[in-house]
């Protein structure tokens, strides 16, 4: 197959387009693949749960933004945000909303060190029992709400926020390399949430923090609570 | 929402504006990952360049001018050119919804209806009812072999109606 066949088949398949090299005498059958696949009956609709979860992470990036002013202003804006967001999409406030600890600018300019996730009307829920993370150990952990992995490190146990900080997808644990890994764009953050590699034309940051604690054998992760209960 | 108004939040700025840059940016890349990718993009860059302030007429320019931006760099490392461009000429801030999917059918019936029938039905079949090939080809009474060189030489000749009617 031709190499413009091979990215129309793709287009197509519904898949990414990666780099490639085209003839240019090919970009007018390319324009015209285009045009014939945004005409199919609702091609241009944009998807609810991508809607959803851009706007998630939208309203993080406004919650890093500038230089912190006082704390209860901050605070009243970010209720005030959370409250408008669960109102409209009814369910699942994510931790993505919610403040990030210190100022900083996740994606445009990420900081040094990662930050700590602490939402403003949260509660210490219990994630799994002490006894199901073992020295060395990494674990997935979904609150609904909030998604992450926890990991223990010489005995102390810490956890780090599961979605990639580019683009809001679910990372997925590589046990054998011990990283964490985004399906979407092949970025990497060790299990830490430092940035291994990616292969975006922005800056990447690392993932932020959960605050953890262990209670009568079990672990707690601070989180928001389900909008409602 | 009236161009000359204003949004009484950027959530609002969002909700209001998401599905246009969408439909758009899908139009002009044809695939539902890279035209959520794009908008990601678009509404990241925007976002705090963006007052709330602003009217609708302005928040929907500058989401416009992004978009042609994101658009172009999206291009250049893909195929290192750019193949498709958002033009503004079209572009009424006002319904920035009317340029999108109503257009583009109304495009794609014109270039089909001036191609043979064989041509016309393994582009339609592919495009835009989405049959893989091999269900296509199922369909059309032929091999997978013979309904991609069909496939191949209809998008060229596509390619050509589309040239001579200017869409």
């Amino acid at each position: 197959m031709s190499r413009v066949g091979r990215v129309v088949e793709k287009l197509l398949a519904g898949r990414r387009l990666r780099r490639v090299r085209v003839d240019p005498d090919s970009d007018a059958e390319l324009r015209t693949a285009i045009l014939l696949r945004s005409a199919r009956v609702g091609a241009g609709s944009v998807r609810e749960e991508f809607v959803t979860s851009l706007q998630q992470r939208l309203s993080a990036e406004l919650a890093t933004d500038a230089a912190p002013p006082a704390p209860v202003t901050r605070r009243r804006r970010f209720v005030q945000l959370a409250a408008t967001a669960a109102a409209s999409i009814g369910v699942g406030v994510g931790i993505d909303r919610l403040v990030l600890a210190g100022g900083g600018v996740v994606a445009a300019g990420p900081p040094a060190t990662p930050k700590e996730l602490q939402p403003d009307t949260g509660a210490w829920l219990a994630v799994l029992p002490s006894s199901d993370l073992p020295e060395g150990g990494v674990r997935r952990f979904d609150l609904g709400t909030v998604t992450g992995f926890l990991r223990r490190t010489n005995g102390t146990v810490a956890a780090v926020s599961g979605i990639c900080t580019h683009y809001p997808c679910r990372l997925v644990l590589n046990d054998t390399a011990h990283e964490l890994e985004c399906p979407c764009h092949r970025a990497a953050f060790s299990v830490t949430g430092a940035v291994l590699r990616h292969e975006l034309p922005i800056q990447l940051g690392p993932l932020p923090g959960f605050e953890v604690r262990e209670v009568d054998g079990m672990v707690e992760v601070f989180a928001p609570r389900t909008p409602g209960s | 929402m009236g161009g000359a108004g204003v949004y009484p939040n950027w959530e609002a700025i969002y909700r209001d504006n998401v599905g246009w840059v969408y439909g758009l940016l899908f139009s002009k890349v044809g695939s539902r990952p890279d035209a959520e990718d794009l908008t990601t993009e678009v509404f990241l860059a925007a976002l705090r360049p963006l007052r709330v302030s602003a009217t609708v007429r302005e928040v929907r320019s500058y989401l416009l001018a992004t978009a042609r931006t994101v658009l172009a760099d999206h291009w250049r490392r893909t195929l290192g050119r750019e193949i498709t461009t958002l033009d503004d000429e079209l572009f009424d801030p006002a319904v920035p919804d009317a340029a999108t999917s109503r257009d583009r059918a109304a495009e794609a019936d014109r270039i089909l209806s001036d191609l043979p029938e064989n041509y016309r039905t393994i582009l339609r079949l592919r495009f835009l009812d989405g049959l893989t090939l091999k269900e296509a080809a199922a369909e059309m009474n032929t091999t997978v072999g013979n309904a991609k060189v069909l496939q191949h030489r209809a998008l060229r000749a596509a390619a050509k109606v589309a040239e001579r009617i200017g869409v």
